[in-house]
């Protein structure tokens, strides 16, 4: 998840990527942002806020703990906003959109 | 939007019954090998090993593999189980049909109990088959996984039906062949086929997944299938019109040509991961792999010297090692996510919670592989110098294994959340 930070919402943004920090992949251990697994927030619309997101494999049988994880994540972060998540399968989630911090966690070298 | 892509867990009630019944089950063949570990020494067709077998096969590797499956299914087929209910009654079955053969064969019952207990297996089997079978037919993806799934129920269903046939051979004796010949197919149908195929399928898909493996070369799994099957049918149709004889080796060397496929495609995983640290779950599971080797050196064994031990130190490795290695460490990366899934879904993102690898006793883990890694290489070694004395502590040695198993997994199922939703 990119942030740019000249952006209007770039401080939404970042205060929803604290929050989904909170969000731990049960089995992996590691949260979802440094799992690469949240491609986008969309803080434009004031009230309703869209998280765009994937899992790290179709049919995860965590898929649903972790939706609702990002869901109760942001509700807390944003108490007067209503959260929308789409799980998107493009672009599919691979290796090299794990952050350095993530790899660091995960033991990759 | 989101719910119409997501995979809901599986129902805590259709997979759970399986784990704890397994668990006992294990427990419940301890005890049994351990009040029968002299009959060890003597011929493997005697009621009590019968019995040890059946409770090793029935009651423990293959309840804990349905409960697995029908929780991993949806993960290979990307599609939800056609029914859960389906599922309970299947377990239903199998938990009767499994209580009653071993009751049976520990008393040497070949009657109708018997019969009925077979029957109910067969019926087990066929309500794993269709639900696995309609699952898949419904997946909009096919992917090479499901091959092996359906191929291995299939090999299942075979199997009962065919230990059933000879539930009632034995008393109202029909088949025109040799019972102990027809025995060993009945042994290898349920070993190559059904436990050899449902783990090459799912270990296909777990073992990278859980190591972050990439493999390139797919269609080595679709060769390792088809040889798998050629060698395993020829095997069959040469044991039942001939014999089991030295022309099978050719067959049995086609089935090893199928799971070298295999093994070469996980080794690819294992080599290419990203994932360097391997827990030791997961270490324990890649090692049990290696135990057929020891059993096929057995194997070979047995048709270089009379001695029956072979044959029990056969049967030693690939359920005792193999199957047992498997289950005990991929019960721990199966389980406690069903559980944590049930306790701490609802509150996840909202509170500290913990993981799923904290609900069991961690160093428990380390004691069992040892425990495991001991109890094995102490009742090979038993069974080869043949002393009763050292038979009997080996088994004792199983007793402990399969009571630190069983309170580890009822640590995690009776784990109770501290958290308020």
């Amino acid at each position: 998840m990119k942030i740019e930070l000249n952006k209007a919402y770039a401080k939404e943004q970042m205060k929803a990527q604290l929050a989904l920090m909170q969000v731990i992949d049960p089995e992996l251990g590691v949260n979802i942002i440094d799992l690469g697994l949240v491609y986008n927030v969309d803080c434009s619309r004031s009230t309703i806020f869209v998280v765009t997101m994937t899992f790290s494999t179709p049919h995860c049988p965590l898929g649903d703990a972790i939706q609702r994880g990002v869901h109760h994540a942001m509700s807390h972060a944003f108490p007067d906003c209503l959260i929308q998540i789409d799980i998107v399968w493009e672009p599919e989630w691979n290796f090299d959109m794990i952050t350095e911090a993530g790899k660091e966690a995960l033991g990759i070298h | 939007m989101a719910d119409l892509f997501i995979h809901r867990a599986p129902k805590t009630s259709a997979v759970l019954p399986f784990y704890v019944t397994a668990a006992l089950f294990f427990f419940g063949w301890s005890i049994l090998l351990f009040l029968s570990a002299s009959e060890l020494t003597g011929h493997h067709f005697n009621p009590h090993i019968l019995a040890i077998v059946h409770a090793v096969v029935l009651g423990w590797g293959t309840m804990i593999i349905f409960g697995a499956a029908y929780q991993l299914i949806p993960v290979l087929c990307e599609q939800d189980l056609f029914s859960y209910r389906l599922a309970f009654v299947s377990f239903l079955f199998l938990t009767a049909g499994s209580l009653i053969i071993v009751w049976c064969f520990w008393n040497f019952w070949t009657g109708n109990l018997l019969i009925t207990g077979g029957s109910l297996v067969v019926i087990a089997g066929c309500c794993y088959l269709y639900n696995v079978c309609v699952t898949i037919i419904r997946s909009a993806n096919s992917t090479r996984y499901q091959y092996f799934i359906i191929s291995s129920a299939i090999w299942f269903v075979l199997t009962a039906t065919a230990g059933l046939l000879l539930a009632i051979n034995l008393t109202y004796n029909f088949i025109p062949r040799n019972h102990m010949d027809m025995l060993k197919l009945h042994a290898h149908a349920g070993i190559l086929g059904w436990f050899m195929q449902l783990i090459c399928g799912v270990g296909a898909k777990l073992i990278p997944m859980f190591v972050l493996g990439k493999v390139k070369n797919d269609r080595l799994l679709h060769f390792s299938l088809a040889f798998q099957n050629l060698g395993l049918v020829l095997f069959m149709v040469h044991g039942y019109f001939r014999q089991i004889d030295a022309g099978t080796w050719g067959y049995v060397l086609l089935v090893l040509i199928g799971i070298g496929l295999w093994f070469v495609y996980i080794g690819q995983a294992i080599r290419t991961r990203i994932r360097k640290k391997i827990d030791l779950l997961m270490k324990q599971a890649i090692y049990s792999l290696y135990i057929p080797v020891f059993a096929l050196i057995s194997l070979g064994l047995t048709y270089l010297l009379s001695d029956t031990k072979w044959v029990t130190l056969y049967g030693t490795f690939v359920f005792l090692g193999w199957i047992t290695g498997l289950v005990i460490g991929k019960t721990f990366k199966t389980l406690p996510f069903i559980v944590w899934n049930n306790r701490y879904k609802d509150v996840h993102g909202d509170a500290r919670i913990p993981l799923p690898k904290n609900l069991y006793k961690e160093h428990l883990i380390r004691l069992q592989t040892y425990f495991f890694v001991f109890a094995l290489l102490l009742l090979c070694i038993a069974i080869v110098v043949n002393r009763e004395g050292l038979l009997q502590f080996a088994s004792a040695i199983w007793v402990i294994l399969a009571a630190l198993y069983c309170y580890n997994v009822g640590t995690v199922v009776f784990h109770q959340s501290k958290v308020k939703p």
